[in-house]
């Protein structure tokens, strides 16, 4: 099968195709996204870079004062509430950003780069409450302005961000033999320089040994992070002295500099197995799981000529024929096709800020709503116990769309809820049930990529129970065969044009465009 | 518990809650139950189109058994007499108290005015705009809203959430669901299961799904599905007993060109679950003063096709239940079987219009009159004072 440039550009670069905007027709259009994403609007994090960095600096700085509060054994209890309450309503309201950035961004292949990258130096917002606010600034000022320029800049700019540091507890290593292990006894951590090696450069298998792994956790030491100010520091107390030997090279100890580090990553980004991991993991994430090597053989000179110049090695990939046929062998992972449903309808932008707010109204009546569940479970009889039950409602979870009636103790704040749980259900409580929720990779390795992985029972459960959701939702306007065209264009069979012209109700038609196996895959 | 109660049970909530006064009308509960505006009306639509032939079976016409060797039954293999020419479906066991009760009827060969194209969208747009054609682009039940007498006093309501046209317009009416997580209707799996026959890893996710029900929030329990049927029609009774006057709300899984007699059996018992779940929940009082009507878009072809199901046809039936329904009868006039009875040798003869009988209903509960029925209602609808189902 063979589809229009435009099609394939969309929905195996892009984050699919949404009424109104026009896809990249060809690599040059792709790439010119490079360029114009330096410049994009950004919605995460959402009082911008200098904003999230002032607030998260404040919420940590009043944890830090009140835990020393604690060990002085005066604990304030509303101080740790509210803190923790606010890290977690900004990292839901940025993570609906995020969400809103790949549904309404018209540069679709920056921004599943920027997925791509954020994923393939994976750090978690679950690791520990200040890392709620760090990753979304991570995202934003370390992978997102890198992804353009070369591996190298970008594999600094990564590794060498607190978020980085603080997930792979790079901040706890100390170099055995370092001033400040001889005082503490503290020690080694060799997480970071065993996923530099085998996740971030050359890759698994690809024949670097155990004492490799513990002489780049022995080169990384000294790096840690001011967790109140936000920065990456070196502190030579904890770094590990005298020459250390990585695969056959040696790093001096030029102890007080701290240079080693770097040296070292340049080395790393520059190594021939690291450019053969990277390049594979591109093609296998864009076109298939198994990468055709005559794909990879352009990219790997483009690599070696630029010296890894990451524009140059996209171009040499996207301008290959095989970048642009045989199309839908990889299965859109939860967050695109989520992203790409919500791109199908074509909603304004208001749309997904009003599910935001919805969330927020939720989040905020929260206490008033509890206790008019508790007046109106008290008071209400069998009427009104079908009314509020409550319930995940994961599947239905329909608010109150229209009016607000009042039976048996129903309420403002109880409504509130509901649309609330609604607007969950169609977002980031859908990307929680299909097993990728934002800024949430379950391991260092990020999420999986693989077709398999995405395509089991209960994986295509949930998406039909989305699909059935969002037609509920956005239906009301929308004519299956229409909006099967502005989802797929031409990548619809025959087949399934006929089925869904057939359904047996509206609500159903448009729910098999979003469950397509068309619709799924890329 | 009668009204008086209920009303001042919900009235006592409602305050305690500080609810928005919009919501519901400020009446003292005494006035409220003495208004001449206590009727209530039910809308079921349908959806996929109802085998009507197959609900309520006319053994007694002669070429029914030819045209229906699967399908058809007799009184003696299992079909429940109504009427020594009519049987009903023996999976519709559960409504046969409100026959004996006169408090069920049926109105068979009736359509809207749709014709040849045989779309579930168009016809159900048209079922729910209530127009000659497709022109209509608001729900005549929205409509009815504003010509009901007083109709500032009553409310109504859409069980399934916002996405039934026949509800759909410019005057107010709330939208609820229940919270039950759904399960997919028959047919809606076979379609997915046509849909995934052209990509094996998905046709296999979905049979393993199905035969696992591997999640507790399963889109494919029979018992979810029932559950959810009886949690919609529970809440639309309790909202019913209350303030509204008006509910609707959806029944899926009729479309069955496949294996019909068990897809059947399931949506038969989906109807039946709603209907006396509707009249439990309403009580004796409130159910006295209920009309429901369940109308499907469309009637399936009157032979059986070559897969044990049925196609898309014309004639259809539509269920009148409720204690202020004329029980006990099937209404309608009867085309017949026969080849030339056959509307293009294929389909049940429509021989009324569905709005009509509709329109009978809104009359009779409401008082609406046949002026504004004819042009707001059901614009282009013929319909009189000495309509049939009013006499029925």
């Amino acid at each position: 099968m063979a589809l229009a440039n435009e099609t394939l550009a969309a929905i195996r670069y892009g984050y699919g195709l949404r009424p109104g905007e026009t896809a990249p027709r060809d690599a040059a259009g792709l790439l010119a996204q490079l360029e114009a994403g330096r410049t994009a609007k950004l919605r995460f994090p959402r009082e911008g870079v200098a904003g999230r960095r002032e607030t998260a600096t404040r919420i940590i700085s009043l944890r830090a004062a009140e835990s020393k509060a604690t060990k002085e054994g005066k604990p304030n209890e509303a101080i740790r509430r509210q803190t923790q309450r606010e890290a977690q309503r900004i990292y839901r309201q940025d993570a609906m950003a995020r969400l809103a950035q790949a549904v309404y961004s018209p540069l679709g292949f920056h921004e599943r780069l920027a997925t791509f990258w954020t994923d393939h130096f994976s750090t978690s917002a679950m690791k520990s409450l200040p890392m709620r606010m760090v990753v979304p600034l991570y995202e934003a000022e370390a992978v997102r302005p890198n992804m353009a320029g070369t591996f190298a800049r970008l594999l600094k700019a990564a590794i060498l961000h607190p978020a980085m540091l603080i997930y792979l507890d790079q901040d706890q290593s100390i170099g055995p033999d370092s001033v400040a292990a001889q005082k503490s006894g503290r020690g080694l951590n060799e997480n970071l320089g065993r996923e530099l090696l085998e996740l971030h450069t050359l890759g698994a298998g690809s024949g670097y040994t155990q004492a490799d792994v513990r002489a780049a956790a022995l080169i990384l030491t000294g790096l840690s992070v001011d967790n109140r100010a936000l920065q990456v520091v070196y502190k030579p107390r904890f770094a590990e002295g005298g020459a250390i030997t990585l695969l056959g090279q040696d790093y001096d100890g030029d102890e007080g500099e701290g240079q080693d580090h770097m040296l070292m990553l340049e080395d790393l980004a520059a190594h021939p197995k690291t450019a053969g991991h990277i390049c594979r993991k591109l093609v296998s994430h864009f076109v298939d799981d198994t990468p055709p090597e005559e794909l990879v053989t352009p990219m790997l000179e483009a690599w070696t000529r630029t010296s890894g110049n990451l524009t140059d090695v996209y171009r040499a990939m996207l301008e290959h024929p095989r970048a642009w046929s045989d199309p839908g062998r990889k299965i859109k992972q939860p967050f695109d096709f989520v992203a790409s449903g919500l791109r199908a309808f074509g909603l304004p932008e208001t749309s997904l800020t009003d599910l935001s707010r919805d969330m927020d109204q939720a989040d905020v009546d929260d206490g008033a709503v509890d206790k008019a569940m508790k007046m109106a479970s008290d008071m209400a009889g069998a009427v009104a116990g079908q009314v509020t039950g409550q319930g995940a409602g994961q599947m239905e979870g329909d608010a109150a769309l229209t009016g607000a009636p009042a039976i048996g103790g129903e309420t403002v704040a109880n409504e509130a809820k509901r649309r609330g749980g609604r607007a969950n259900s169609l977002t980031l409580g859908a990307l929680q049930r299909m097993r990728q929720p934002i800024w949430q990779p379950p391991s260092p390795a990020g999420f999986a990529d693989q077709a398999s992985v995405w395509l089991s029972p209960s994986q295509l459960t949930e998406r039909i129970s989305w699909s059935r959701n969002m037609a509920k939702a956005y239906g009301q306007t929308i004519e299956p065969l229409p909006l099967l065209d502005a989802a797929l264009a031409d990548a619809a069979g025959p087949e399934t044009r006929k089925i869904i012209g057939q359904a047996p109700n509206k609500l159903h038609g448009i729910t098999m465009v979003l469950a397509s196996p068309e619709f799924n895959r890329r | 518990m009668t009204d008086q109660e209920s009303l001042l049970l919900s009235r006592r909530g409602f305050l305690a809650g500080a609810c928005c006064a919009a919501a519901a009308p400020v009446l003292a509960p005494v006035s409220f139950a003495a208004m001449p505006g206590d009727n209530r009306f039910v809308t079921i639509i349908l959806r996929g189109a109802m085998d009507g032939l197959d609900l309520v079976q006319p053994y007694g016409d002669p070429a029914f058994a030819a045209l229906r060797p699967k399908l058809g039954r007799m009184p003696d293999t299992g079909l429940l007499d109504l009427d020594g020419f009519f049987g009903l479906n023996p999976a519709a066991a559960p409504l046969m108290p409100l026959w004996q009760a006169r408090e069920l009827s049926f109105v068979h060969a009736v359509s809207t005015p749709y014709r040849n194209q045989r779309s579930h969208f168009d016809g159900q747009d048209i079922l729910e705009t209530g127009g000659n054609d497709k022109s209509q682009k608001t729900g005549w039940l929205n409509r009815t809203l504003a010509v009901i007498p007083q109709s500032g006093r009553r409310t109504a309501i859409d069980i399934n959430a916002s996405m039934d046209l026949i509800l759909t317009g410019p005057n107010r009416v709330a939208s609820w669901s229940s919270q039950s997580n759904f399960a997919l209707a028959e047919d809606e799996l076979a379609f997915l299961e046509r849909l995934y026959a052209q990509d094996a890893p998905f046709a296999e996710a979905l049979a393993e799904a199905r035969s696992t029900d591997i999640s507790a929030d399963s889109l494919y329990s029979d018992g979810k599905r029932g559950g959810g049927i009886a949690d919609m029609a529970r809440l639309a009774g309790g909202m019913l007993k209350g303030d509204y006057r008006i509910a609707s709300f959806s029944i899926n899984g009729w479309d069955t060109h496949v294996g019909q007699q068990a897809q059947f059996r399931k949506a038969v018992a989906d109807l039946s679950t709603a209907i006396v779940t509707l009249k439990d929940s309403l009580g004796a009082e409130a159910w006295g003063k209920t009309v429901v009507l369940a109308m499907t878009e469309f009637g399936r072809t009157a032979r059986e096709n070559g897969t044990g199901g049925t196609d898309h046809g014309t004639g259809g039936l539509a269920v009148l239940a409720g204690g202020a329904a004329t029980g006990g009868k099937v209404l309608g006039q009867w085309p017949g079987l026969a080849p030339d009875s056959l509307l293009d040798q294929r389909d049940l003869m429509p021989t009324g219009d569905v709005r009509e009988v509709a329109a009978a209903m809104l009359y009779q509960q409401f008082g609406i009159s046949p002026g504004n029925l004819t042009t707001k209602v059901f614009p282009g609808l013929s319909f009189d004072k000495s309509s049939i189902y009013l006499r029925a």
